[in-house]
């Protein structure tokens, strides 16, 4: 007893608080780190085209203006305009992608986790198969496709490549969350008088909500974000979407550096609002079925 | 209320038949348990008679109504299952209220309905509440409550209390068997519980690898098992299943055991073993039939105690006979010790014998 107390006394003085303070370091570094960059953007978008390039550079601005906003919102003049009409392409392509991802992963996800059918692991396993190689390896033959089919330049190839990346993660997400809904729900549910796909929307698709949320989220961001397709299928100066688009700021001369980081936060706002307005279905969504209830 | 017929029903999953040409009635307002191991078919016969799986073939009825291609909905059945399955994102009142609201009673029937059960099952308090904010006891009770809003034509129970404590699973098993007798209801109850199917069940099916062995009143079964398993799965501790040989010893029949001793029957066990397939014949005796001598008896087995389990009321002492294991009660009072020389005497009126080779009870013609 005596030996035991012993060794644990000492244990419980300094060497935690050394911990938690390494810890506590090393949390700070990682914020530094990711918000550094982003906070930067953000001066530098408030900064003029002069500000911008002195060196050293003035860490915060001495004359902060909202020009570059300004500018990119206008519609009357050319940059306004080409920056809302990108806008306007990035939302609907997302939007689009996202909505069409929700109503195939969902009835998808859920054959996945409650039917069996010949082929079931097969399919699943082919879902996944698509994630084993990197996207832009089917960059030539999907362009090659799009021609074929008279897509390119239009959002259509966009949202059609987007599904094709996206889906799988969706499914195999979503399929986690069936998994995770007990099957004797929509029993119950329907010896309590409801049709199968009454027990589906009433009882399953409330309790998968988190889930179907992740699953838009992660599927709006990635095509939101996406760069190499949109470069390749699209070449029309009003079909782009933003991350293409904000290239137009670099030219070989003079680089509008406020203004590709007013563009740049902008871009990165719906994304943003996004996630804090749904983070809490997000964190839930990668975290759950971890631990038993 | 409605009574159940199940006639040749079989399941089968592929080359796996897991229900076996099943044919039994439950009568209107009768409380039937369907017990055995995992895996017997038990809830599989559940499933099928609610509906929640195709059946392969045969017949089940309720009331008057072949229901083999009617949706679980219009069986007019409830159900509860062994995880309750509430519905997590709705209240108590909402639970409760969910197969009215199917049903597209008016509101305010529902609502009355709703508080008339929460009132018979003492959980107005609860009304408001979510499942995950009750007890498990709680939880059972509403998922009782959710079956009995309805006023079923049948009741359905799968293993109910199988996942709540010891203390509170005695509790429920009589407010369950209370419910019964108020309502009337016809219950089809699945447990592997032999316990609750004796102390609940008006007659109880006992099913092993998808057949059904018995299917007779609790008390039947208890006392007249009609094989070896039944026999075995039956009260508890289990039934003591000794092998021996069946012999003539100057013109009487007796049982002989492995350690060389004899045993002389009854007439009426004598003309039992005459009826067996082969000479090798299982003796089978309850604890309680089985008299403990601490000294030599003339019709009393020599044996050695093996084990000793004080439980307070009763003690259990096991001795090991033929290579089976054969358990004894006495009283407290009585102090055996480990390896201590004793002798069994078995009453002929109470045991049972078996054939050797298809298990099956031995009759006297």
């Amino acid at each position: 007893m005596t030996s035991m107390t012993n060794r644990v006394a000492p244990r419980k003085g300094k060497p935690l608080d050394v911990w938690r303070w390494v810890g506590r370091i090393f949390l700070v570094l990682m914020l530094l780190y990711t918000a550094v960059p982003m906070i930067w953007m953000l001066l530098t978008s408030i900064k003029s085209g002069f500000a911008a390039m002195q060196f050293p550079p003035q860490w915060w601005p001495n004359e902060p203006t909202l020009a570059s906003y300004q500018r990119l919102l206008d519609p009357t003049n050319s940059v306004g305009q080409d920056f809302l009409r990108f806008f306007w392409n990035s939302l609907f392509v997302s939007t689009a992608t996202t909505i069409l991802a929700v109503i195939v992963a969902v009835p998808a996800a859920y054959a996945f986790s409650r039917f069996e059918f010949p082929g079931r692991n097969f399919l699943f396993f082919a879902v996944l198969l698509r994630n084993m190689f990197p996207a832009v390896i089917f960059l030539v033959p999907l362009f090659i496709l799009m021609r074929l089919l008279g897509l390119v330049n239009t959002h259509g190839s966009l949202i059609l490549t987007y599904l094709t990346f996206g889906l799988p993660l969706a499914i195999w997400l979503l399929k986690g969350f069936y998994d995770n809904i007990p099957y004797q729900l929509e029993q119950a549910a329907r010896i309590d008088g409801a049709t199968r796909f009454k027990a589906f929307m009433l009882i399953v698709m409330p309790l998968s909500a988190p889930g179907i949320i992740a699953t838009a989220i992660y599927s709006f961001i990635g095509a939101w974000n996406e760069y190499i397709f949109a470069y390749t299928f699209l070449n029309r100066n009003d079909k782009l979407t933003l991350p293409v688009g904000i290239q137009r700021f670099f030219s070989e001369n003079t680089t509008d550096f406020p203004g590709l980081m007013a563009a740049s936060f902008m871009m990165s706002l719906p994304v943003v609002v996004l996630f804090l307005l749904l983070q809490r279905y997000f964190v839930r969504a990668l975290t759950e079925g971890a631990v038993k209830h | 209320m409605a009574h159940v017929v199940l006639t040749d029903l079989v399941k089968t999953y592929g080359n796996f038949k897991a229900v076996n040409d099943v044919t039994l009635t439950v009568g209107d307002g009768e409380f039937v348990a369907l017990v055995g191991p995992s895996g017997c078919g038990k809830t599989t016969t559940l499933n099928l008679i609610a509906g929640l799986i195709p059946i392969t073939s045969g017949e089940i009825a309720i009331g008057d109504r072949v229901v083999n291609d009617v949706d679980p909905k219009d069986r007019d059945i409830a159900m509860v299952f062994q995880n309750y399955a509430l519905y997590p994102q709705k209240s108590v009142y909402k639970n409760l209220a969910f197969p009215l609201q199917m049903r597209k009673l008016p509101r305010a029937e529902i609502d009355r309905k709703v508080k008339d059960a929460a009132r018979v099952l003492d959980m107005t308090h609860l009304l408001e509440r979510k499942p995950r904010e009750l007890s498990g006891g709680q939880q059972q009770r509403v998922a009782l409550g959710r079956a009995l809003v309805r006023d079923p034509a049948v009741f359905l129970m799968d293993e109910p209390l199988s996942n709540l404590d010891a203390k509170l699973r005695v509790q429920m098993r009589s407010e369950i068997k209370r419910f019964h007798q108020d309502l009337k209801a016809t219950i089809i109850y699945v447990t592997h519980d032999q316990l609750e199917a004796v102390t609940m069940a008006d007659r109880m099916a006992v099913m092993k690898g998808g057949f059904l062995q018995q299917y007779d009143s609790p008390a039947q079964v208890f006392a007249h098992p009609v094989n070896m398993f039944v026999a075995s799965f039956i009260g508890s501790p289990a039934m003591s299943l000794i092998p021996v040989e069946a012999r003539t010893v100057d013109g009487r029949a007796v049982l002989t055991g492995a350690e060389g001793w004899t045993m002389a029957l009854s007439p009426l066990n004598a003309r039992k073993v005459r009826n067996s397939t082969t000479k090798k014949v299982v003796l089978g005796a309850r604890h309680s039939t089985i008299k403990l001598h601490r000294n030599a008896m003339p019709d009393a087995i020599p044996a050695k105690a093996y084990t000793v389990e004080p439980t307070g009321d009763v003690t259990f002492v096991q001795a090991l006979l033929s290579g089976a294991t054969v358990n004894i009660s006495v009283p407290p009072n009585v102090v055996v010790q480990p390896d201590e020389p004793i002798w069994l005497e078995f009453d002929q009126e109470r045991l049972h014998l078996f054939d050797g080779e298809t298990e099956i009870a031995l009759m006297a013609d």
